[in-house]
């Protein structure tokens, strides 16, 4: 049977003469290279954007701080005035109040960071919830409310004091889903910090919390955030490369040195 | 056009049949056998990072974790490991020139019919509600394109719907429904992550 199939097959050969590619063929390359283009000319067109805002250093400030994008260490909105001393650098953080690499930072790095140099660095955080933290959107909601009474830097910091309690499960250490237990314990410190509890509600739910945070989100995306915690030091993004936190540390506070030194 | 249309056994299209069933078999058995081990290797220990959880993105272990990564109440490697088994089989039995009766084909296409539906399950879950990509899993889901489309091309010869020149042109054609396929999955795949990627540029 076989034999007979090469004969078939020699004889076919000789009569074509020369080998020339199968219609098959050809129509399959042609629908590859199409699709090599149009994928090709989308990531060229289409990435031009976010490539040109990850890949230069620095990012237009305006993006990566609104005028009413919470600080830790400045005078709540409503009473900010001309009057506040401009501080001489700007670090920004996008975070996700979950996200336990963040929560990690904010124990090693930033909570100190952030005593040593209020004078000196203006501290904005952004909202970039993650969807594979289940909590994170709550988290973010809840301190958007209290940003919304003034009490933005101390919600803040009730949330990742207390991140073992509410982000990770009891027992295994993971990150939680459980929104009943966070819902609580976010009402707790809400009290705790003198929020008025029914307004705190109110704004959790209200579009303009939601809205406040897709912009900080997609802000973080036009600046190239693709992960949390993600630090701008005036605008050119931190980019560590030590491996422990005491590294880190030492790196951010260089790169603050030598701006503040400009 | 007439040899396409007439009902007897192509020794050809049965040898390169048998080949494309050992071949994807293997790479299928690999891929689920591959799974199947890590999966194992995360149930000793949880905090155990797969081999092929490379970024947030290509990441075993995040599809792994799923619900949907045992949609059956028992991990889906299992069902390839015995599959691909059975597949790679048929496919040397086929090398062998064994002819066989229309209900064995009618079985085959019962078997890849479920395979390919289940797998375009999987991807959708994969790219929408998992948002990883696992690089075992796209293997899986190429080779069983791959064995659908082949089997179904095969099959058509048993039925006469008067379809004998679509039949044709598709046997004619034979690579280039897998390829435009597939190039629509590598789409979707891009565009589903493309925040990602183009981080990445």
């Amino acid at each position: 049977m076989s034999q007979q199939e090469r004969t078939s097959k020699k004889i076919g050969s000789l009569k074509t003469g020369r080998w020339r590619p199968s219609a098959n063929v050809v129509m399959t390359v042609a629908v590859l290279a199409v699709a090599a283009v149009i994928i090709g000319g989308a990531i060229l067109f289409g990435g031009k954007h976010n490539s040109s805002a990850s890949h230069s250093d620095s990012v237009d400030p305006a993006i990566l701080r609104r005028p009413d994008s919470n600080t830790l260490n400045e005078k709540p909105r409503d009473e900010a005035s001309n009057t506040t001393a401009v501080k001489k650098v700007t670090l920004v953080e996008f975070l996700d109040f979950q996200c336990p690499a963040c929560a990690a930072y904010y124990d090693n790095v930033t909570r100190k960071l952030e005593q040593d140099y209020s004078d000196r660095v203006t501290f904005v955080t952004r909202n970039f919830p993650l969807d594979v933290h289940p909590l994170a959107m709550l988290a973010a909601r809840s301190a958007e409310a209290a940003a919304l009474q003034g009490k933005y830097p101390q919600m803040y910091h009730a949330l990742y004091n207390n991140y073992r309690s509410w982000a990770l499960n009891s027992g295994a250490g993971n990150v939680s889903s459980d929104q009943q237990r966070a819902s609580k314990l976010f009402d707790s410190y809400a009290q705790q910090i003198g929020l008025n509890l029914e307004r705190f509600h109110r704004d959790m739910s209200s579009t303009q919390v939601q809205q406040r945070i897709e912009r900080d989100r997609a802000d973080g995306k036009t600046a190239g955030v693709a992960s949390t915690p993600t630090l701008f030091v005036d605008g050119t993004k931190f980019d560590p490369s030590g491996n422990s936190f005491a590294d880190v540390n030492r790196e951010l506070r260089k790169v603050l040195d030598k701006e503040l030194a400009k | 056009m007439s040899m396409l249309a007439a009902a007897d056994v192509h020794p050809p299209i049965q040898r390169g049949l048998g080949w494309l069933y050992l071949l994807s078999g293997l790479i299928g058995l690999a891929a689920a056998a591959a799974l199947t081990l890590e999966k194992i290797e995360k149930l000793r220990d949880p905090s155990y990072v797969p081999t092929c959880s490379l970024n947030p993105v290509i990441s075993c272990g995040s599809v792994m974790d799923s619900s949907q990564a045992a949609a059956f109440g028992f991990p889906n490697p299992l069902i390839g490991i015995a599959a691909f088994s059975v597949l790679i089989t048929v496919g040397v039995v086929l090398l062998s020139g064994y002819a066989a009766p229309r209900w064995f084909w009618v079985g085959m296409q019962l078997g890849a019919t479920f395979g390919v539906v289940f797998v375009h399950w999987l991807i959708h879950a994969s790219l929408y509600q998992i948002g990883a990509l696992c690089p075992y899993c796209m293997a899986v889901w190429i080779v069983t394109i791959l064995i659908f489309w082949y089997t179904t091309l095969h099959n058509t010869r048993f039925i006469s719907l008067g379809g004998g020149r679509v039949v044709a042109l598709l046997t004619r054609f034979h690579t280039v429904i897998p390829t435009l396929w597939c190039v629509v999955i590598a789409v979707l795949v891009l565009q589903a992550f493309w925040s990602y990627w183009s981080t990445l540029i």
